[in-house]
């Protein structure tokens, strides 16, 4: 520890600080501007040069870097050092009079009219000060390496290598966070490692994985991570206060042993840029059902605001159903859901903002409770319903105002007649589909699928929450689109099945089995291999194969391989399915 | 008048007797000539089943079941795989025209399929004509203790 | 084999770049077609200094000097003097504005008054010729050192000599080889800076071509006396023939030993390795160029912790320019007292009390013998320019002589009696810098100087700090506004106002004197600024907008009869009049190129 005097006050601070540090500690306010503390110190822009005095001499040093020794007398606000600050920010302002960040320290340091006339080539007010936070970031800090400075003296600007878009980005973001002006945008064109859902904008490697998860608590995506490829970064962990970032957690496999099993996987929503007509993935401001639905979300990337991706609030929405939905092309069933969403957008929109609303529907399939009296609300909320499905979203124009916007043509059955509807924004109604992995899923259960791919039900009507397979069910969109009410139905009725089961305390089980008439077998332990359930094993003191009921499950495949005929399958004798055959071909 | 078939389907429980289920439920019009026997398996389907079929009269078999990795009994239908073509092979000793023995795999979602296969068989069976197997002496019934 | 006569024919670049090898092939042709080879051998050497004079041989042993050689001389040359020894004197020099020749080259005001140490070995070997160096005593301070010498007593010997950084810094040696030595660290480094940037400037690259052993050895010695196993010399890539020397030195110092593994059988090895430059200014800067070394961009970095501390990658490095290692062996060799009885002042008890030794500088400008001369510290100016530089050309007015390069500052006619040293210089604003002198006559406009050594400074800045990278742009179109008329009073107070915290904040020592020129001919020479703006006239006649070419009548018609000839060469055709009569000059259309005030025979035409 030493002992400085900074403007008059006495400190004591750890040898080696600098004097920037040992002025915060002080409660002395020095001015930077190329200084952040996720970073080493630059000492580029010298605003927070100080006058330091030791023994005789006398010198101007930048305080952001410079480390203090015992018996230093620091000055931070002297006539020299205000005069030097004043010139300095006067080259600043003059060079970059509408960054914000620069107005607002020359306002700071009461300095008024540059005595220099502008360059004309800085005068966005997003231009690049040159404080070099970004490159350091990118170089020291992250590791990733991509940006850099290039030209020399006044030319001086940061550039991507070689000018063009570089692979090495991880479109990690840091360079556009710690960027004071606002100059680095960062755009994506495609996610490194996990695609995140609905997600809107960059997804940054550390993320919530869904909107209002619950437990909120982040997760880290490894493979656009750029710790773990470089170890450098973690500034995720360094911010963390209760330091609850642990990088070197794996995968974990827990095996748990369980009588019944409830299977409710969910859905995935369909991807509408496969109809490439109604241009998602391709124009502005076209949206997918879940992805306006984050946008409404006061958590979502907007803050609950509805505006398009230039910011600004949308003069008319149209809002198209039956996306994926009732169509030969993708999928014939109708996903339930998605009329009254719709509604429930246009609701919102119509609360949110002035737009117009037009919506662009097959049929209004409000079958539940309150689902049609929501409908005529909405009627009279003045949305403009159009009875025809869209053809094809276009990129138009709005007459007179110049701003690129979208069409949505389609035929209004109602007055026959052709329309080219223009609005700003359009959010489909996307199908609802089985999840992706769903044939693998499925196969661990022993579950079978309808033909329009979601999980079977023992009965569509009289069954609908369990499966073929004992003590597997089903609840939710597993197995077919449905809206929250009837999913919340549906896993009650499975888990109420469920707990009838385990409240019983025993299971009735079908008495299908195999069993061994031990007189006949000769022991050639042919069937023990063949049991999938591994039900079969041989006694070795009577050198016979024995069943395990509880095992066996009664597919009689050991049955037909016994050459003795010593494995009988109960229900399915040998004697039974002969006189079926026989009874057959009279 | 036009010869009948007989064939004999043997169906497994879960899949291919639920998406014959299926075809019935949806009103698929398929040919009344397979007439189907219920194992809980395809795995279960003894070979000595098809043969006594044949031997009872039958003009054609079709076994059906499960498709790979889906039987639920996991493993059954690898077993079906490996008898059926062995025992397609064995027929054709016994002056059996393989066409007359089939293995097919229907899943219970699949009732349409299950339509065809029955339609196609049927036709391939009636362009195939009766069969004729001659019969010397009767045959003991197999040893069943059970 | 001994030869009767030896002639040393310079081989530095500006010589070679006048043909001087061609020359040198001429020689040998002509001497093989008389059948004198085994009597007469021809040597080619490092730069002689006199270059106003190249090409030119020295014949030794009698030290006769012919310059100003063609290849056409040579056949005469060797008849004459060779064949019937008889000295050619249309070759020898002679001095302006005199009738005698000088022939011997000691006896010529521009090496008279030189003391050579760095440069002791100039004009004498071969300096591809590892032998003739040794001859000459070479290596001698090495064995001296490795044999009898601890590192610690080497420190102290540099110590009390009193050499002092010879790049510009002037810095005590010797401390600053004790303060890298005491860095407790498994690895040193030593580094020569061999990339002397400040234009026209060229004592480093003579002093390698010249003598490249003499850098060699002084970095061994300084290597040994730190405890570093590696050294890099970082070279200029403008500099080939100097690059190709000094790999030629290095080559055959590999080969005797001198470099490698156990140097005389001592516990002692050393590298040397060679970096080029790529053509930065800035990286002659310490900070920066050590960035180079290591790969990365050329930017230097905040001295608050010392490169001896933490230098070429993180370890401690000792950097030395070029010339401050050349005086290092013959230091060793006869000793400190020797050394410190050359030069100012008194640095037994503070090591910056004095300037000792002497210092290479490159004289330039309006003088008559420009070259490269060393002299002794503590020489006033006045006896270099005009006793070894031979006065200013063409009888003109001295105005300014310019010292320390574009960091350095302008000195006035009234401070010519000023030594040479270190202090002396800083004190006037000036400094020292590497050596670079140029000498301003009354026709070199100060302010147009000024703007000259800014333009330079401010195209080399490398842009990272924001007073040097928009100071110096905006100081520069200041300056631009004064020379063509449109500057203001405010002009000069904010442009001294910028000069001043440019010094003061700037990152590192480019931008911290890059103000010099202009602060130094504001402070002696205001009245020309004055002039520009007020009276928008430019006193030194040269900056264009401001001057204008005019005819007197009396001269053309009386003494040129109107010649017409300045009509003729006219670019613009701006000059009006018919011959036998009086021309005028029209001012919308001159262009202000000088040529008819060139050809002008009758000396009609001023400039105002």
């Amino acid at each position: 520890m030493v002992t400085i005097n900074i403007d008059g006050k006495s400190v004591e601070v750890l040898e080696e600080t600098t004097i920037l540090k040992a002025a915060e500690q002080a409660g002395v306010w020095i001015p930077t501007m190329c200084h952040s503390e996720h970073l080493e110190p630059y000492g580029v822009c010298r605003l927070c040069s100080v006058e330091v005095v030791r023994g005789k001499r006398s010198r101007i040093v930048t305080a952001c870097n410079f480390p203090v020794r015992g018996g230093m007398t620091i000055h931070t606000n002297s006539k020299k050092v205000q005069w030097l600050r004043q010139v300095i920010m006067e080259l600043m302002l003059s060079r970059w009079p509408r960054v914000r960040v620069v107005k607002e320290m020359a306002e700071r340091l009461a300095v008024k009219e540059p005595r220099f006339p502008s360059l004309e080539r800085d005068e966005a007010e997003d231009a690049c000060i040159l404080c070099g936070m970004c490159v350091n970031m990118c170089n020291d800090v992250v590791k990733a390496g991509v940006l850099g400075f290039a030209h020399s003296g006044i030319k001086r600007e940061v550039v991507l290598p070689f000018d063009e878009r570089s692979d090495s980005c991880i479109v990690c973001g840091a360079c556009a966070h710690v960027c004071p002006t606002g100059h680095i945008k960062v755009i994506l064109e495609d996610y490194r490692g996990k695609k995140p859902e609905f997600t809107l904008g960059p997804k940054t490697p550390i993320y919530v994985p869904t909107l209002q998860a619950v437990p909120r608590v982040p997760v880290i995506d490894a493979e656009s991570c750029i710790h773990f490829e470089t170890g450098g970064c973690e500034i995720c962990a360094k911010v963390c206060e209760p330091n609850a970032i642990d990088y070197s957690m794996q995968d974990e496999i827990v095996e748990i042993e369980v009588g019944q099993v409830l299977v409710s996987t969910g859905f995935d929503l369909f991807d509408a840029s496969a109809m490439a007509q109604y241009g998602y993935g391709r124009l502005d401001n076209v949206y997918s059902s879940l992805e306006f639905e984050s946008i409404l979300n006061s958590t979502g990337p907007t803050g609950g605001k509805i505006v398009m991706k230039s910011g600004k609030e949308p003069k008319a929405v149209g809002i198209i159903h039956c996306i994926g939905s009732r169509d030969t092309n993708h999928h014939a069933y109708c996903s339930r859901v998605c009329c009254m969403y719709a509604l429930k957008f246009a609701h919102l929109v119509r609360d949110r903002t002035d737009a117009a609303i037009y919506q662009f529907y097959i049929d209004m399939r409000a079958f539940g409770k309150g689902y049609e009296e929501f409908y005529n609300r909405l009627l009279d909320e003045g949305v403009t319903m159009i009875r025809g499905k869209a053809a094809e979203v276009v990129e138009g124009c709005w007459q007179g105002n110049g701003e690129p916007s979208l069409k949505i043509r389609c035929e209004d059955t109602l007055i026959g007649k052709f329309r080219e509807v223009p609005v700003d924004m359009v959010v489909l109604c996307n199908a609802i589909e089985p999840r992706r992995d769903s044939d693998a899923v499925r196969r661990l259960f022993s579950i079978s699928k309808s033909p329009d791919g979601f999980f079977l039900e023992r009965h569509p009507k009289l069954d609908p929450t369990s499966t073929a397979t004992e003590g597997v069910f089903i609840a939710g969109c597993a197995q077919g689109p449905k809206d929250i009410p009837d999913t919340v139905a549906q896993a009650g009725s499975a888990a109420a099945r469920i707990l009838s089961v385990i409240a019983k305390g025993e299971v009735e089980i079908e008495p299908v089995r195999a069993m061994v008439q031990e007189e006949y077998c000769s022991g050639c332990k042919i069937c023990n291999n063949l049991c999938p359930y591994i039900a079969i094993e041989f006694l070795e003191e009577k050198k016979v194969s024995h069943v395990n009921e509880a095992l066996c499950k009664g597919c009689g495949t050991c049955v037909a391989a016994c050459p003795s005929s010593a494995m009988t399958g109960h229900g399915f004798t040998d004697a039974q399915i002969l006189a079926e055959l026989d009874g057959l071909m009279i | 008048m036009a010869f009948e078939p007989k064939i004999i389907g043997f169906l497994c429980n879960w899949c291919s007797y639920t998406g014959a289920d299926l075809a019935g439920v949806s009103r698929i019009k398929s040919a009344p000539n397979v007439r189907i026997i219920r194992t809980m398996c395809s795995g279960r389907v003894d070979p000595a089943f098809i043969l006594k079929a044949f031997q009872l009269g039958a003009d054609g078999v079709i076994v059906m079941g499960c498709h790979l990795g889906d039987c639920h009994y996991q493993e059954g239908n690898y077993k079906t795989i490996r008898r059926l073509p062995f025992l397609r092979r064995l027929v054709k000793g016994f002056g059996i025209d393989p066409r007359r023995l089939r293995l097919e795999w229907v899943s219970a979602s699949e009732g349409d399929k299950f339509a065809l296969l029955v339609n196609e068989m049927t036709e391939e069976i009636r362009s195939l004509g009766p069969l004729k197997l001659s019969v010397h002496h009767e045959i003991q019934q197999p040893v069943a203790h059970h | 084999m001994a030869y009767r006569t030896y002639l040393m024919v310079c081989a530095g670049t500006g010589c070679v770049a006048n043909q001087s090898m061609k020359i040198k092939d001429k020689l040998e042709s002509e001497i093989r077609k008389r059948g004198l080879q085994d009597e007469v051998s021809v040597v080619t050497t490092g730069c002689n200094g006199f270059c106003a004079v190249g090409p030119l041989m020295v014949v030794q042993p009698d030290g006769i000097f012919y310059q100003l050689l063609k290849e056409t001389d040579i056949p005469f040359l060797v008849e004459e003097h060779f064949v019937k020894g008889r000295l050619v004197k249309e070759l020898l020099y002679t001095p302006p504005r005199e009738k005698a020749p000088i022939p011997k080259m000691s006896d010529i005001p521009f090496f008279a008054d030189q003391t050579l140490i760095v440069l002791r070995n100039r004009g004498l070997i071969n300096p591809e010729n590892i032998d003739e160096y040794i001859a000459r005593g070479g290596y001698q301070a090495l064995a001296k050192v490795l044999t009898l010498m601890t590192p610690d007593q080497v420190i102290q010997e540099i110590k009390a000599s009193g050499l002092r950084g010879r790049g510009g810094g002037g810095f005590p040696t010797g401390i600053k080889w004790e303060t890298c030595k005491n860095v407790p660290s498994d690895t040193h480094y030593v580094i020569c800076n061999a990339d002397e940037g400040d234009p026209g400037a060229f004592m480093d690259r003579s002093t390698i071509e010249s003598d490249p052993h003499a850098v060699i050895e002084g970095m061994l010695i300084g290597a040994y006396a730190i405890g570093s196993r590696e050294g890099y010399v970082y070279i200029r890539n403008e500099y080939p023939i100097a690059l190709e020397r000094l790999q030629v030195a290095i080559k055959q110092a590999r080969e005797y030993g001198l470099l490698g593994q156990k140097i005389f059988n001592k516990d002692f090895d050393f590298e040397i390795r060679i970096v080029r430059g790529a053509g930065a200014f800035v990286c002659g800067e310490s900070t920066a160029l050590m960035a180079s070394i290591e790969g990365r961009p050329g930017e230097p970095r905040a001295k608050y912790v010392h490169t001896v501390e933490r230098g070429l990658w993180d370890k401690p490095t000792c950097l030395n320019n070029v010339e401050t290692w050349a005086n290092v062996p013959q230091i060793i060799e006869k000793g400190a007292g020797w050394f410190s009885s050359i030069g100012t002042g008194d640095v037994t008890s503070d090591a910056w009390g004095g300037s000792k030794g002497t210092k290479v500088f490159s004289l330039a400008g309006k003088v008559n013998n420009t070259g490269l001369i060393e002299v002794p510290m503590g020489i006033t100016l006045r006896k270099i320019i005009f006793d070894i530089g031979g006065g200013i050309k063409d009888g003109k007015k001295f105005k300014a002589v310019q010292t320390g390069g574009p960091s350095g500052g302008f000195i006035p006619e009234s401070l010519l009696d000023l030594p040479v040293d270190y202090e002396e210089l800083t004190k006037v604003g000036s400094m020292m810098g590497s050596g670079g002198m140029v000498v301003a006559d009354e026709n070199n406009c100060m302010v147009d100087m000024a703007k000259y050594f800014l333009a330079f400074t401010q195209a080399e800045s490398c842009g990272k700090c924001v007073p040097c990278r928009e100071g110096t742009k905006r100081m520069l179109d200041i300056l631009e506004k004064i020379t063509v008329g449109k500057g203001t009073e405010e002009d000069l107070v904010l442009l001294e106002e910028l000069s001043n915290m440019v010094v003061e904040s700037s990152l590192c020592a480019l931008g911290g004197s890059a103000p010099n020129p202009v602060l130094t001919t504001l402070k002696y020479f205001r009245e020309e600024y004055e002039a520009h703006v007020k009276d928008k006239h430019c006193p030194g006649h040269s900056c264009r907008e401001l001057i204008q070419y005019i005819i007197d009548p009396e001269l053309c018609l009386g003494k040129g009869h109107g010649c017409h000839v300045c009509a003729k060469n006219c670019p613009d055709g701006a000059i009006v009049g018919e011959t036998k009569q009086v021309h005028t000059i029209d001012v919308m259309k001159c262009g202000k190129c000088g040529i008819c005030y060139d050809v002008c025979k009758f000396d009609a035409i001023h400039i105002e």
